[in-house]
This record gives structure tokens, sequence and C-alpha cells, in this order.
């Protein structure tokens, strides 16, 4: 490694050391899973439904093809239940009667050269009778509103405080209105892809692109019939993922492990950019409609939320985004009266999934946009109005949950505010004022982002992580940290590592964390909810403290040095050999949580955000220009705060992307309209603002050493931060993402229409 | 099949290859060159980048056949003994997360170096821009850059001392 590090204090926790994966990374030798060699491999090609809905009748080989070629996988081969168990078990791994969405998999093929693959798939009829379909968030959003029957309903939950609607009806003034947003694709630049080999033992072993190892064995072993220790799953370089890799690989691994059994020999597909974004997961489109009450006096009386996701063909995961989505449509306020209503539905498109944030941007998109709306109302500007509403510690949650610990609120906002000097800017947005030759607007965003599973869920999946004390290269003894977390480029070897290193109370160098395998690891949860650093970090550090435990009792002497160690560790080694210690993790005492009513504690911390976007707009082309984002976070004691600046950095832009830059639509046939990145736009090096950004630190004392998650944070508030500055720069309220000059003019025709 | 021979990272190569071949391919399933990255295919991402004659070109929209007699240099072929200054100013900076991208924009920028030894923020942009990173929102990349150029640039290709690690 490069000597950059800047201190040799032997606290690694809070330093911005560089990623330890760096050097490979930078001079091009990291292996990503198209990198490695597949001795006898063939590759695997998906054929895939035509339209978005239909009976499928069958499947006829062309006669004059030679199939002897090529390897066949259709739904009879799956050896068990034809189903990928996540959330439910409707999702096939291939449809056998009838498939719902245009490019569901029908049929399977592995052949030597993908050439072949492909024209092998050519000669197969499908034969189906087709039926129809609903494809889009607006056909569902006017069901839902009409009541119409026909709107299916994945799932619902609804959450209660008080009574909303007896508190709308006395409210001095109430505040209605409707938020939309599309898909966005994730776009890491790696394409989705794995390898599946079969093993001696009948089983198979799976490595490649992907954010949750155990997903993939947890939710094909009954589709293969295999008992979980004979499904083996690595990762291997993860090229970006943002949640596009969370629930998605497993759906490929059953493609080529079905393949690879039926073969007898490795399979790999990886998908072309093209595949990648007309047939993988997206964030859920969402309509939200709020109505709010206020009191004389400028308080919220009453939250009432509709929210619903368009969840696509399956269930999938979708019920736990739109929880994720509900548990933050009324977060941040001090409000006794709010009702939020929750549902997915059912469209005839690719399934919905997961999305860095999981459903709270799309809630917050609204929330944030509506609390504009409610200042304005009130006669206030918009961060009297939050200074005046937020929440602080001692204050009660839309659930029941009092903000006891940890609380960044309401210092996020001041910080910002005062950072970007919002009240004296404020003054100066155009407004639309005409004439001007470009008109200014400034805007904010507040918010908390849960972090860590909802509820008691970090309790009931019981996450572990391991600490083996083991040779990390002859005569060299070390801490290994064994743990499922991936790394996908978010830096979690890294901050593991300095996590394990204090835990020890060592340098890092007697730490080493490799890719989870899950022949290795237990089972530390997946890598999602902005989890990793909080709660498998805080296990990480409790595990490497008792490793240094145990060996100081083995010794009969504290360890004080290095030195010390290697030497303790060494004799222990040649003793005992191997020596693994796991911790858990722990609620923190007195969690409640209601699954049922939604009533509780919803996450056991917070971290919190505010944003504040500083916009340009041309008055003749309505061209948008995003000038500057200052963004204050509390994300808790900050591990490594090169990576976490990196992180929202990162964040910040894919954000910017979903709020002026990210359109992706259903076509007629109903597949995506864009399936190129010439046709799916993202920012570019000359799109990106002035970032002015800074975290005040209220540590999690539940977890040590004390982080909160950083992952999502970022992109949980810049879409109505930009919305709400649009709106100050010309006077147009804009309530459906992403943000276009298109969609300004049209706006603007219909204002002066009024 | 056609033999074509050429110049990859200082060494001379002959690959016998198709007419429709794409350079992109060549390099990485026929030669095991896997630094440059399969992003797109259609030259819209950037992550195949490779120099050419010391320029950076996208490898997915050059056919082979084309390169005979031309030098290419990857990733592979800068820094052989160590991170370069470049690299090791993208290693401070955290100018690249997951890493994918990070093959093509060194070498768009090591280009840029070599071109324009001092340049801007504004003049990393204008010319990295054709690279895309979905995980870092850029701002590192350019700082990077910048300051590789503040201090000096004319190694931006050759190797650094190597300094012994100290963790
Ligand atoms: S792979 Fe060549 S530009 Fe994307
Ligand atoms: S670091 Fe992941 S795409 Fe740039």
């Amino acid at each position: 490694m490069p000597a950059t590090v800047q201190t040799r204090d032997p606290r690694w926790v809070g330093q911005g050391i560089p990623r330890v994966d760096a050097e490979d990374k930078v001079r091009g030798r990291a292996q990503y899973v198209d990198d490695l060699l597949v001795p006898n491999g063939w590759h695997g090609h998906v054929v895939r439904a035509p339209v978005p809905h239909g009976l499928l009748r069958g499947l006829t080989p062309d006669p004059a093809f030679d199939w002897s070629r090529v390897v066949v996988v259709t739904a009879k081969d799956i050896p068990g239940p034809n189903c990928i168990v996540s959330h439910d078990r409707s999702m096939p791994v291939i449809a056998s009667d009838e498939f719902l969405y245009a490019g569901e998999p029908v049929a399977l093929i592995a052949a030597p050269t993908l050439r072949l693959a492909r024209e092998a798939a050519e000669h197969l009829r499908i034969d189906f009778e087709e039926r129809p379909a609903i494809l889009t968030l607006h056909e569902v959003a006017d069901q839902f509103k009409h009541n119409d029957p026909a709107l299916v309903k994945l799932c619902g939950q609804t959450i209660r405080k008080g009574d909303a609607e007896a508190a709308l009806a006395r409210a001095h003034k109430v505040v209605e209105a409707e938020y939309t947003a599309g898909h966005q694709e994730q776009l890491y630049i790696e394409p989705q892809g794995l390898v599946a080999e079969p093993t001696g033992d009948g089983g198979v072993f799976i490595y490649g692109s992907m954010q949750c190892p155990y997903f993939i064995v947890h939710e094909l072993c009954e589709a293969l019939a295999l008992p979980p220790e004979k499904i083996r799953v690595k990762q291997a370089a993860v090229g970006g993922a943002f949640g596009g890799k969370e629930e998605f690989p497993t759906w490929l691994a059953g493609y080529v492990a079905l393949l690879a059994l039926k073969a007898k020999r490795p399979v790999k597909i990886v998908y072309d950019r093209h595949q990648d974004i007309l047939y993988t997961t997206k964030r859920h489109p969402v309509w939200s409609r709020y109505r709010t009450g206020l009191n004389r006096d400028g308080t919220i009386a009453a939250i009432a939320v509709d929210f619903l996701l368009d969840g696509g063909a399956y269930l999938t995961l979708s019920d736990v985004v739109m929880y994720r989505g509900i548990l933050h449509a009324a977060m941040g306020y001090r409000c006794d009266h709010v009702f939020v209503n929750g549902l997915v539905a059912r469209t005839n498109t690719v399934p919905s999934g997961a999305f860095r944030g999981f459903g709270a941007p799309q809630a917050i998109w609204g929330l944030e946009s509506h609390v504009d709306a409610m200042a304005a109302a009130a006669g206030m500007t918009p961060h009297e109005f939050r200074l005046k509403n937020c929440l602080v510690q001692g204050d009660t949650t839309p659930t029941g949950q009092v903000l006891k610990w940890s609380v960044g609120s309401p210092a996020v906002l001041e910080k910002s505010l005062e950072r970007c000097r919002f009240d004296e800017q404020w003054k100066k947005c155009s407004r639309g004022k005409p004439g001007a030759k470009s008109w200014y607007g400034i805007g904010v965003s507040f918010f908390a982002h849960g972090a860590a599973f909802t509820g008691d869920g970090e309790a009931r999946i019981k996450a572990r992580a391991a600490m083996d004390l083991d040779w990390l290269a002859p005569g060299r003894p070390g801490g290994i940290v064994r743990v499922s977390s991936t790394e996908m480029g978010q830096g979690a070897l890294t901050v593991l590592s300095q996590l394990a290193a204090d835990g020890l109370g060592l340098d890092l160098s007697r730490v080493s964390c490799p890719f989870p395998d899950t022949a290795l690891v237990p089972n530390s949860g997946p890598t999602v909810a902005s989890r990793t650093t909080m709660v498998v970090g805080s296990c990480v550090y409790g595990a490497a403290g008792k490793l240094k435990k145990a060996l100081e009792q083995f010794a009969g002497k504290p360890i004080a040095s290095g030195k010390e160690f290697d030497e303790i560790a060494s004799a222990y080694l040649n003793k005992h050999g191997r020596l693994r210690v796991e911790h858990l993790f722990v609620l923190p005492p007195g969690t409640q949580w209601d699954q049922k009513t939604f009533r509780g504690d919803s996450y056991p911390g917070y971290s919190w955000g505010c944003n504040v976007a500083e916009v340009e707009v041309d008055p003749r082309t309505l061209g948008i220009r995003v000038k500057k984002i200052t963004a204050f976070y509390d994300i808790g004691k900050v591990v490594n705060p090169v990576l976490a600046k990196g992180q929202i950095e990162g964040g910040l832009v894919q954000a910017l992307g979903y709020s002026v830059m990210e359109k992706i639509g259903i076509d007629r046939k109903g597949r995506f309209d864009a399936s190129r990145m010439q046709t799916y736009i993202i920012p570019t090096m000359q799109d990106i603002p002035e970032m002015d950004l800074d975290f005040v630190e209220f540590p999690f004392d539940h977890a040590p050493p004390g982080a909160k998650g950083v992952g999502e944070l970022p992109m949980d508030g810049l879409a109505p931060a930009i919305a709400n500055a649009i709106e100050a720069a010309t006077g147009l309220r804009m309530r459906d993402l992403p943000i276009t000059p298109e969609k300004l003019y049209e706006h603007s025709q219909k204002n002066l229409g009024r | 099949m056609k033999k074509i021979t050429f110049t990859l990272n200082g060494e001379s190569r002959t690959v016998a290859v198709a007419p429709h071949e794409v350079l992109l391919d060549v390099l990485r399933d026929k030669l095991g060159v896997k630094s440059p990255k399969v992003g797109c295919e259609r030259g819209d991402c950037g992550a195949c980048t490779i120099l050419l004659d010391g320029k950076p070109v996208r490898s997915c929209l050059i056919l082979a056949v084309e390169v005979e007699g031309q030098e290419i240099t990857t990733l592979e072929g800068v820094g052989r003994d160590g991170p370069t200054p470049l690299q090791e100013s993208f290693i401070r900076h955290n100018a690249f997360q997951c890493g994918f991208c990070a093959p093509g924009i060194v070498l768009a920028a090591t280009a840029l170096l070599e071109k324009n030894p001092k340049p801007t923020a504004h003049e990393v942009q204008e010319a990295i821009s054709g690279n895309l990173c979905r995980c870092t929102g850029y701002e590192a990349i350019i700082e990077s850059a910048v300051e590789a150029g503040r201090q000096g640039t004319a190694r931006a290709r050759k190797p650094a001392a190597r300094k012994s690690a100290n963790r």
C-alpha cells in the first residue's frame, strides 16, 4: 500500500485512510467477474417473453437446428419448486404457464460460445396467448384514486397516530397535493454477471458480482432442491451495485446454476448493457398524495398520506421498500395526528427493486416538497417553518418512537442554513421575474434516514460477525474479519478493517478483510439498509475486542504492543490452531416494535441530513443548472471521513440525476424505452454542482464506536431541495420527477392558461 | 483471420483476428489484458479507454485490424513498478470507489496531463467528461487530476519511487 496514512495514532476509527483495495483498483488489477478465467466454461443466455402478459402454451424447437451443441433448460428442469424464495414465493425462476412481464425468462440456453447460445434462442419458438396488461404507474394511480377493483394490490400497510381525519376537519388550513416520480436505473458501470460451477458433491459454487451472498443461498435452495450448505457463494470484485445487485443476482444465480447443473460444467452469464437496463430491477415509481392540516400558529395539525409504489410484476421485496417509504413519509416533523396508507400495486413490468434509499427517497420527495407548500400556506419561509416544526430530541415520531439518543436535528438544519446564508439568499430568488437574464432560486430539504433494518429486524436476523485469529502469512499472525458484507465500492473492507484494528488495539497491518465466501463466513445479513458500518461494523469491533481478551487470558497478561501480540498470537496458533470468536448485534434496551400495527421503535437510530440546492434557470430555454449544494449530515461517529465524503458526493450526484436528468419510461410494448447509456442519461463530470459538505457527529452509543448509516442518506433529500429551489427561481411548482425543461415549459403554459 | 502486429505496453505482439473483431475483445479475450473494462460496447461509458499512440480512445469502437503497427497502452503498462504520481493522487483523494471506471479514467487523465501538464478543474472536466463514473460524483477525480498537475506532471507516466508501507 502506498504511504498515504496521515498519522501513526493507534486509533484507526475517525481517520481518512485510503481504501485498502485502492492500489489493486487504480492499477487495473482488481478482478471483476468478467475478468476471471473460467476453464471449460460455457456461456448462458436467457430466452424471454415477448409481450408483457401472456399464457405460455409451449416452446417449439426448430427441428432444423442442431440442438446437440447446446443445453436448454425450461421450468420442467427445475428440481424443486419453481420459485425464488423472496418475501413470498410468487416469482418463478423460469415462467412455466403464465408470464407477467415482457422479458420474463421462459427458457435458458448454454453453449460453448455466446453467439451459438443466442443463435439457438432464435430457433426456439415461444407459443403464447397474449393477455391484457397494465403498464404504468399512472394507470395504477388512477385505479387507486377511483377505487377501481381492477387494481392488483401486492401488499399494503398503514401507520396511525392520533386521528388524522378529525384533525384535518378541525385544521385552520388544509394543504393538498400529489407527487410522482418514475423509475430510476442503478446504472452501476459493471453490468450484472455471475458464474456457476457444479461441485463434486452434487452442489453448486456461484461467484461474481453481488451484494448479498446469503440471499442467493437461501432464496435458491428450494428451487435447486439443495441443502444450503451445498450452495457456496463467493463475491468477486463488484463494479458498483447501489441496490441493483441486492435481490437481482439471485435470479441470475438461478439461471447460471440450473444451466451449470444440467450442462455439468461451469456456465457464465454477463449481461450486456442493453440486457442489463431492460431486464433488471429499478427504483419503484411512486405516486403520493399529501393532505395536511395547519394550526393558526404555524404548527402541523395533521398529516395524511397515500403512498403508492409500482411494484412491477411480482412482490419480491417491494413490501419492505414500501415499509421504509411509509416510515419516512411523515417523518421529521412534530405532529400528533398522522395517517399513512402504503400500498404496492402490480404492473406488467420488470419487478421494481432495491435502489439506494429503498423507498425513502420516494417518500421524502413528496414530503419535503409538501413542507414548502405548508410553509407558504402558513405564511412562513421554508426555513422558518422547518426550524419551528422539526423533530428534536425527546419528540415522538409517527410510529410513537421517542427520539431518545443521537439526534442530529436541528443541528444539521441550523448549520446548513447558516453555511449557505439561506436567509439572505432566499430574498434574492427570482420567482419567475419577467425580463431577467437568469432566474435564481434556493431551496432546502431536511430529513432523517432510519439506520439498519426496520423495527426488530436486526434482532430477528441475528446478524453476527466473526474474527478469526489465524496466519495472515507464514509467521505473521493476525485477525481476519469474517462477515458476509460485500465491498461494492462503498468502502466496507476498509471501514471494517479500521474497526477490527481498533477492537484489537493493533495496527491495520495485523488485520485482513477478504471478500465473503459463504463457506467461510457467518451470516451477518445482507449488505443493505446502510447497516454495514453501524451494525456489522459494531459486531466486528465487538468480536475483535473479544479476540483480544481471549488472547490476553491465554497469555495471562495484557497485550500492549504489536510485538507482544505477534508473540502471544503465534504461541496460541502453534498450540491450538485457529481461533474464531463471534459477536452478535443487540438492539438498544427497551426496543419495542409491533410489526402488525407499525407502532413502536421503527429503527434503532436515525441519520439526519439537510440539503440546500441553489439553481439557475434560463428564462428562454428553461434549462436548469444546479449550481451548488450545501449539506450537513449526522451519521454518528464518522469512521472514515474521506470515504464517507465520497459516499455523500456520489450519492448526491445520483440524486441529481434522479432530480433533473434520469428518465426511463415504459413503451407501448411494455418495455423500458431506454436501453443504452446514450438514451438513459446520467450525470457526467460536466454536470456536477459545487458541493459544500460537512458532518456533525451525534454518535449512536448502542453500537460502539457509534456509527450510523451513511450509504443511502445522500440519495434522500436532493430532489425536493431542487424542486423547492426551482419554484423559488421560476414560480413554478414541479411535482413529477425528473424535472426537465420540457415539463417546466408545459407547466408554465398551463399556468398561463389559467 | 488476419495476422496483425502492434506494440502493446512496450512489447511487440502479433495476433490473428477476424475482420469484425473489436479491439476491446481482442485485448481481453485473446491477449489476456483485462484492465480495459466492458461497460457498454457502444462508446458511451469510457470504461474500455486505452491509449492509442498516446491518445485516449474507446477500444470498443475500434476494429482490431485497424491498429496494425500502432502503439497501445493499457493500465497494465502504466506505472509497472508502482503507482504513478497521478495514481497516488487518485488513491489519496478516493477518486474511485468500485474501481470499474478507474482504468479508463486514469488513462484519460494520464493523456490529458501529458498534453496539458497543469490543467484547471474546468479543463479536466472537459477532457474526461466522456468517461462515466456512477460511484464518486466526480469531484474527487477532478481534484486528483488537478493536484497531480500542480505537483509536477512530467512524471505522470513514470513510476513513483516506491514508498515503504507504514501500516
Ligand atoms: S465499453 Fe467502450 S465506451 Fe463503454
Ligand atoms: S468508481 Fe465505480 S464507476 Fe467509478
